[in-house]
């Protein structure tokens, strides 16, 4: 039985056995401490994050590492070290350098446009008008649509004898009938299709460029715009200097998403071209599943896949580095 | 009265040994007469379960008519059958996923890119399968085994092919006082005369499956080929190649417009299915949507054979389709019997596929065939076997072989010279394709 003192602690004697204890006795474990157990907690709610990234990401990256170093194809379980062979075949193709520069031409316009569009879209969502919900609800559908089913549709869009947009230019007086010159033919000619293939990944994505941009704009201060409008600034000024450095960090991590969702695109291309005419609206999403899986060669596969890399790195290195900058 | 001593018989020489061989052969042979008679799957796979991954047929009516087939047959002997259908193109991807994971269905099918020499490796050798069906059905035709042989050994079976033939609007080349398109030489005058009169003719000029066969056909009926018959050595770069090549130039220039440079798989069955087409190079399956939805140009729309080349060579490169099954697979036997019992109604594939499905076995070509030998415009279908061809030609369809269709280079060297690019500047172009292909598999 504990004996307890009128003034509420342990007798003097439990006090004195206790004092008297050894020290470490004393101290707690260092996954008992205050900070230890903040650390271990932090952690475990990190830890399934981390552990996809590694399992589904880092994981998969590293085995296409060591497939683009080896001479791996899709019969043979056994794959050799080659070096950078796989690379140096890349290279030494005609249609990788197509592929690579269509990748960069299909990056940047898509890039321009859908700045433009989701920004201006993004602005008229901003506005007070009725049934404003319904139509932020509706600008999404491209985004949300499944892929397969939309880039079809397009791709009737596009036909080169049934195309309705060369139906309603034909009947605008644009252009001539079916089989005359000035019919476009949106697949077949090399500029267009790529510009086709462009269009249809713009009409897709821009809708999450606005929303991440109205997302931004709503988060802007209003008595901040307020004090620019009497300090005299006009729409495009407040744009430039009030808003865009506020919202700077959500349009980086926006222009991330869409490079790497733009540079990864192969659906688009592929349903709608296959990456033809000749090659002309190849990218080297679509170069590297045509040699990895449909060829076979899953070494030169990734090796071109892997080319991708040095085109994101740049665009992620600048975000990073630019919201690092903010930061402080 | 009889002799109470027992009869000696042979019996009395019996030892242990040789009386368990005989009964042995006995319950076997009964075994299987019985089985026979019963035309019944021995109890061994009763109980289990055959996956099978196969294409969606062009004709829908032939995956209805397919999915009940086998599960009758899986009902019958006690199989639960599971068939996934899923769009040709992404065959290769799942094939691929399936070898990396080693597991997925027992049989599965290869569509126009029939991977045989890449896997055979883990393939299950089939050569009992394919030398039996062959002794029931009056054996293969002569091109069947380029596909699914490897070193002597038969790693897949020859389900059906697919012809491309020359599919022609009658009435427009009457009009115009026009032979039939028998050799592609008349083919090309018709072009040049109809184009003007608002028919133009199409070929692909454009990455497809229908472009990899149509100009192979093409090429192959003007004495070219890729590779030798060993397969080993690249025969592209030749005289015949490049007078094939001037010819599709001048095929285009007189008789078609520029959306073939936009064209997929469907593009000319809606082609000839407009009233536009003065003829086409492709499946039966546009006539049959000429069929569907313009009845007029059908009645008007004529079959005919392959067109002969300058010397009267023919050569028509089908679309291949042939079963697999692979060696990780749960349940062989069931699924070799599967397939045994697939080839024995080979007759009623042909007549679900609405005489699309063209046998790879010499029976299925008695005239008259189903539905082909009763329609007097598909009779010359039955004149096909004997020039019939697949990729690679005349050798296998080999790795890079496989590549080089895979990659579209020789649709894409057509479609150079068809936008103008010099005949040898795009013969170098597609012959350092070819060599980079033919080299690195050499090397693997």
């Amino acid at each position: 039985m504990t004996t307890v003192s009128l003034s509420g602690g342990p007798e003097p004697a439990v006090r004195a056995a206790v004092v008297s204890a050894p020290a470490r006795t004393l101290e707690r474990a260092w996954w008992q401490t205050h900070n230890a157990q903040r650390k271990i907690f932090g952690y475990t709610l990190l830890a399934p994050a981390a552990l996809y990234v590694l399992l589904l990401v880092g994981a998969p990256f590293l085995f296409s590492l060591w497939l683009a170093v080896s001479d791996a194809n899709v019969g043979d379980p056994v794959a050799r070290f080659i070096g950078l062979e796989n690379f140096r075949s890349a290279w030494e193709m005609d249609t990788f350098w197509i592929a690579m520069q269509n990748s960069v031409v299909f990056l940047v316009v898509a890039a321009i446009f859908k700045s433009l569009l989701g920004t201006s879209l993004a602005f008229l969502l901003l506005q007070n008008f009725r049934g404003k919900k319904l139509i932020r609800g509706l600008v999404v559908i491209p985004f949300t649509l499944p892929i397969a089913v939309s880039v079809l549709s397009w791709k009737w869009m596009y036909d080169s004898q049934f195309s309705v947009i060369n139906w309603v230019l034909f009947h605008a007086g644009l252009i001539g009938g079916y089989g005359s010159e000035s019919w476009p033919i949106w697949l077949g000619q090399p500029q267009l299709a790529l510009a086709a293939c462009i269009a249809v990944n713009v009409w897709r994505n821009f809708p999450f460029s606005a929303i991440v941009l109205l997302a931004g704009f709503t988060s802007v201060p209003l008595e901040v715009l307020d004090a620019a409008k009497v300090d005299g600034c006009t729409f495009f000024q407040r744009f430039r200097h009030v808003v865009v450095p506020m919202i700077f960090p959500i349009l980086m991590i926006g222009l991330l998403f869409d490079t790497v969702f733009t540079l990864s695109d192969l659906s688009v291309v592929y349903l709608l071209t296959q990456g033809g005419p000749g090659n002309a609206s190849k990218i080297l999403p679509v170069l590297a599943y045509q040699i990895g899986i449909q060829a076979g060669n899953l070494g030169r596969g990734a090796a071109i896949a892997l080319f991708l890399v040095p085109l994101l790195l740049p665009a992620l290195f600048l975000v990073l580095r630019n919201l690092k900058r903010r930061e402080y | 009265m009889s002799d109470p001593r027992p009869v000696q018989t042979a019996l009395s020489t019996l030892n242990r040994r040789k009386f368990l061989t005989v009964a042995g052969a006995g319950v076997a042979g009964g075994s299987l007469l019985t089985m026979l008679e019963a035309r019944q799957a021995p109890a061994q796979i009763k109980g289990t379960t055959l996956r099978i991954l196969q294409w969606s047929h062009f004709i829908p009516a032939y995956d209805a008519w397919y999915d009940k087939f086998a599960k009758e047959w899986g009902d019958k002997n006690g199989v639960k059958v599971r068939v996934d259908h899923i769009p040709h193109l992404e065959l290769p991807a799942r094939m691929a996923a399936e070898f990396a994971a080693g597991a997925g269905h027992d049989i599965i099918h290869n569509g126009s890119s029939i991977l045989t020499r890449l896997y055979y490796k883990s393939l299950v050798d089939l050569s009992d399968t394919y030398d039996q069906i062959g002794k029931k059905h009056g054996g293969w035709i002569p091109a069947a085994k380029s596909l699914v042989e490897v070193e002597g050994r038969y790693y897949g079976l020859p389900i059906y092919h697919i012809l491309l033939p020359m599919l022609w609007r009658k009435d427009l080349f009457d009009q115009a006082g026009l032979k039939a398109p028998d050799t592609w030489e008349l083919a090309r005058v018709a072009a040049r005369t109809l184009k003007p009169k608002g028919h133009p003719t199409g070929m692909h000029f454009s990455q497809c499956a229908d472009a990899n066969l149509n100009w192979r056909s093409l090429l192959f009926s003007f004495g070219g080929a890729e590779a030798d018959p060993s397969g080993d050595n690249i025969l592209i770069d030749s005289k015949e190649t490049r007078e094939t090549m001037r010819f599709a130039k001048a095929l285009f220039d007189e008789g078609m417009t520029p959306e073939v440079f936009s064209w997929d798989d469907a593009s000319d069955n809606r082609f000839l299915a407009s009233g536009v087409g003065c003829w086409i190079h492709d499946a039966i399956s546009a006539y049959r949507t000429t069929e569907d939805t313009n009845p007029p140009v059908f009645q008007n729309t004529h079959i005919a054979l392959e067109p002969a080349g300058p010397s009267g060579k023919r050569v028509s490169v089908a679309a291949a389709n042939v079963w697999m099954v692979w060696k990780f697979a749960k349940n062989q036997q069931a699924a070799k019997e599967f397939l045994v019992h697939l080839m024995d109604n080979d007759r009623e594939g042909v007549i679900q596929s609405r005489g699309y499905n063209m046998p790879y076995i010499n029976d299925g070509y008695k005239k008259p065939m189903p539905v082909i030998g009763t329609d007097p415009k598909m009779q010359v279908l039955q004149d096909f076997p004997k020039i019939v061809a697949f990729f690679g030609y005349p050798g296998p369809f080999t790795t890079p072989i496989q590549e080089v269709v895979n990659l579209y280079v020789l649709p894409d060297m057509f479609t150079r010279v068809g936008r103008g690019q010099n005949i040898e500047d795009v013969m170098k172009w597609g012959m350092g394709e070819y060599r980079r292909i033919f080299s690195k598999h050499k090397r693997a």
